[in-house]
């Protein structure tokens, strides 16, 4: 790990009202490339809404968003989407209508279906390229443990189903970072260790990963690095061993 | 009897391309265009405007702009064209990213502002009283009646054939998927990289496209056009059509139209006079219409013939 | 500039209707976040039905309370049986305007089956001209600008001096909060669509009244003023829909006096496209517009 290396993802002086309140009051943290890093904190602390403003599913107040060099503040989700910006929501947002292997597959990017070209040439032009993609979805629901349920409407599925496609989606959308909330909410003990170790292997590959999890032992096992919120403001950054014994970290628990 | 026929095949072959698209609209992509008549109306001005002459060279009874005396090909062309046009322009009323039900509203005003606009401004498209082009079935005017009514069934059901085609170019595929996922989740579908502005825009461009091509060929067809045959209802018969036979599918969408174009309103045709009032069996055809709708909504809102669910299975 | 004065008079009273009818529809909102485009037709029987009770030989008066009072009826059992059970099942928003706009198309032309579809009229109404400060506003017109006044005065004391009132506003702003401290929601829910359906009654018969001649399509074409009222006062808020009719009604017929009489009702659209477009929450009201609507 090149620590010398630009930071995949700079955040400087965040500010974001939401509601009349100052949810998020100058937040600034790195996250470094090929990495997990965890943003803990206390309910209401704004971590959520740190993590919408970065994804672009919020306009900030003020302050910067800098991911891989480039200045992506205040810029539009699918934009986001495509520099490699990909996003999770807390409640589980799939498409409905669609089956689930469905919903991986319409999140790959640069499907040369969606393209004019693509659209009216047919089958001809992304016929290849969409059996490539069945391939991906369907070891990515092998690895989830999910095929039999391939052709079940989303609707359907059960809470912890829909998070799993949420984060399988985000998967198959090629992040190069990935922003998770909560993922490892609703899951089993064995999809949720599962999941860990997909992630660290993922890491392993270049992806960096900013996690949102209460879950202290999971950001214990995943986090080479967490900052730590509270009234939207950031207590603490570092590894987790040395926060344990940071006095405002643990006011901040039991007060917050 | 066999110019009945004709009749309903012709208004057949238009209800389905509008029915068509308007389902690519609102069944696949989500969009509840309200005002999806006003592309059709769009269509069949645009025809009128572009196979007359001049106004003064018509005698000055009509007052309209244009008058390009083209042919028929290139008028419905033109008719097509800027049923594109003008799908385009109510989408971007739509674009605000406001409640659905907002939008739907929304929509509806702007049928109505139509509407109203070209009524009252007689020098535009000759206002209330509406525009007639003479001779009809111009590509065959100069056949025997016969070839001229058969002929143009003819013309319609290849543009249905071939409107067809394009059209599942659209609701297949990959991009069929990526409108559905738009209509089932805007935000999720942008926060895996999907265009929506981009998406909704050119749905709203092929879909009012296809409503042009109908109203083009419709009034070719009738002769003339007015206000009175775009009222902001005549998108509720297209709207039930595509709830009632399978919103997103499109053949449940065909079966609806047919339906509802064909045994409902042209059945009314043929009950008994109920009263001495003319004009009730159309009331009564609107009435069945509504409550059509409402109780689709309310027992079965995926229609008659649902969507198809693709099949991936397991992996051989 | 006398034509401009004269213009802001004929815009006060169709203002004072439009008001009228744009208050039911914010109070509608504001209680069940249904945007009821059934109201245009709901508005359409008032008028029909005061007529049918004035042919009879009943006073303005009496037409105008019973026409009320019957659409009043009309409107809580149609939220009741058609409109709450399907917001219970989940349907989506947009899926209830199709509703509702099919709702009012379906009574639109029950209403033609029975009574016809040629141009009706309340006969000579007007009563004699006053003139007052530039106006020129007949003696029906001032009635009505009064009853205006007087009703929104009556929903104002209603809202905030009654504990029905208090209840209401509790039901509109929280329905699960409201619930939990004992307010019976359904029957406050349908107190208010039975006072919005008097308010929307009453506009249809004063419609009726200020206009020479009405058909079926009075409502669908007034409820767009309506709405636009509605909106730009910020919806779900009745004081913003009172200044809202009067800037509707006053632009109107302004627009009207110096280009096309027609254009009076395009003006209305155009307000309220733009403030869709520009200022969905209106000039007084919360965030409405953008808030999911809540299952």
């Amino acid at each position: 790990m090149n620590g010398s290396a630009r930071p995949i993802l700079e955040v400087s002086d965040l500010v974001k009202h939401y509601g009349g309140v100052r949810a998020v009051d100058g937040v600034s943290f790195t996250v470094q490339r090929g990495t997990i890093t965890g943003l803990i904190g206390p309910n209401g602390a704004g971590k959520s809404t740190v993590l919408n403003v970065i994804g672009g599913f919020l306009p900030p107040g003020s302050g910067h968003v800098i991911f891989d060099g480039e200045d992506v503040t205040g810029k539009p989700m699918h934009r986001l989407a495509r520099l490699g910006v990909v996003r999770t929501f807390q409640m589980a947002r799939v498409f409905g209508g669609l089956t689930m292997i469905e919903n991986l597959l319409v999140a790959a990017p640069a499907q040369r279906g969606e393209s004019a070209f693509g659209i009216l040439g047919g089958k001809r032009i992304w016929g290849r390229q969409e059996a490539e993609l069945l391939e991906r979805a369907r070891e990515m629901l092998r690895v989830f443990g999910m095929e039999d349920k391939a052709d079940d409407y989303a609707r359907n599925l059960s809470g912890g189903q829909k998070r799993a496609v949420e984060t399988m989606r985000a998967l198959m959308a090629k992040p190069k970072l990935l922003l998770l909330d909560e993922p490892m909410a609703g899951l089993s003990p064995s999809l949720s260790k599962q999941l860990e170790e997909l992630f660290l292997n993922l890491t392993r590959d270049g992806l960096s990963l900013l996690l949102v999890e209460h879950e202290l032992g999971t950001v214990d096992r995943l986090c080479s690095k967490v900052v730590v919120m509270a009234q939207g403001k950031v207590l603490a950054e570092g590894r987790m061993a040395e926060l344990r014994t940071n006095k405002e970290v643990q006011d901040a628990y039991v007060i917050g | 009897m066999e110019y009945y026929l004709v009749i309903l095949l012709v208004y057949l072959g238009t209800d389905l391309l509008a029915a068509w698209g308007l389902n690519l609209e609102f069944g696949v992509a989500g969009i509840a265009n309200l005002a999806f008549i006003v592309t059709i109306a769009a269509g069949a001005y645009t025809y009128v405007i572009c196979t007359l002459s001049s106004p003064a060279a018509g005698g000055g009874f009509q007052q309209y702009i244009g008058g390009f005396s083209l042919p028929f090909p290139l008028a419905v062309v033109a008719g097509t064209l800027m049923g594109g046009v003008v799908g385009v322009l109510i989408g971007i009323t739509g674009l605000k990213r406001l409640r659905q039900d907002y939008q739907a509203v929304a929509m509806l005003v702007v049928s109505l502002m139509a509407a109203t606009i070209v009524s009252a401004d007689t020098s535009f498209l000759n206002g209330n009283a509406g525009v007639a082009i003479l001779p009809q079935f111009a590509p065959l005017s100069d056949q025997d009646p016969e070839i001229q009514h058969w002929g143009y069934v003819a013309i319609v059901a290849v543009a249905c054939i071939v409107g067809f085609l394009v059209l599942r170019r659209f609701t297949d595929g990959p991009i069929g998927r990526t409108l559905r996922a738009m209509r089932d989740d805007e935000s999720a579908a942008a926060a895996v990289g999907k265009d929506v502005v981009a998406l909704r825009l050119m749905v709203q461009a092929v879909g009012g496209a296809f409503g042009g091509l109908s109203g083009a060929l419709l009034v070719a067809f009738i002769g003339g056009w007015s206000p009175g045959a775009w009222a902001y209802v005549e998108t509720l018969a297209l709207l039930t059509a595509v709830i009632v036979g399978g919103m997103g599918s499109n053949r449940g969408v065909s079966v609806g139209t047919f339906l509802i174009a064909i045994l409902i309103l042209q059945g009314v045709q043929f009950l008994p006079q109920i009263s001495f009032r003319i004009g009730l069996r159309e009331d009564l055809g609107w009435i069945l219409l509504g409550t059509l709708t409402i109780v689709f909504i309310w027992v079965r809102p995926q229609g008659v013939l649902p969507e198809r669910r693709p099949k991936y299975g397991r992996s051989p | 500039m006398e034509l401009l004065i004269e213009a802001i008079g004929f815009g006060i009273a169709s203002g004072a209707v439009i008001a009228l009818g744009a208050v039911g529809f914010s109070v509608q909102f504001g209680m069940s976040n249904i945007l009821n485009i059934t109201y245009g037709s709901l508005m359409t029987l008032g008028a029909y039905l005061g007529l049918f009770l004035i042919d009879r030989g009943a006073s303005a008066w009496a037409a105008l309370g019973l026409a009320s009072l019957v659409v009043g009826a009309v409107s809580v059992v149609f939220h009741r049986a058609l409109l709450a059970p399907l917001v219970r099942r989940g349907t989506r928003a947009f899926a209830l305007v199709i509703v509702t706009v099919s709702a009012g198309v379906v009574l639109q032309y029950v209403i033609v089956a029975f009574a016809g579809p040629d141009a009706k009229s309340y006969g000579e109404q007007s009563g004699q001209t006053f003139r007052l400060l530039g106006f020129i506003l007949t003696a029906s017109q001032v009635t009505i600008i009064l009853l205006t006044l007087v009703l929104m005065l009556g929903l104002h004391l209603l809202l905030t001096r009654t504990t029905l009132g208090r209840a209401m506003r509790a039901t509109a702003s929280n329905r699960i909060l409201a619930q939990s401290c004992g307010i019976n929601t359904d029957l406050v829910s349908d107190v208010a669509w039975l006072l919005s359906g008097l308010l929307c009654g009453a506009a249809g018969v004063a419609l009726a009244i200020t206009t020479v001649s009405f058909d079926f399509t009075l409502g669908p074409v007034f409820l767009i003023p309506m709405i636009a009222a509605a909106v730009l006062g910020g919806i779900g808020q009745p004081y913003g829909a009172m200044i809202g009719g009067l800037v509707v009604g006053v632009a109107g017929e302004v627009a009207s006096a110096y280009t096309n009489p027609e254009y009076s009702v395009v003006v209305a659209f155009a307000i309220l496209i733009a403030m869709l477009l520009v200022r969905p929450r209106g000039l007084f009201g919360a965030a409405w517009a953008t808030r999911r609507l809540a299952a």
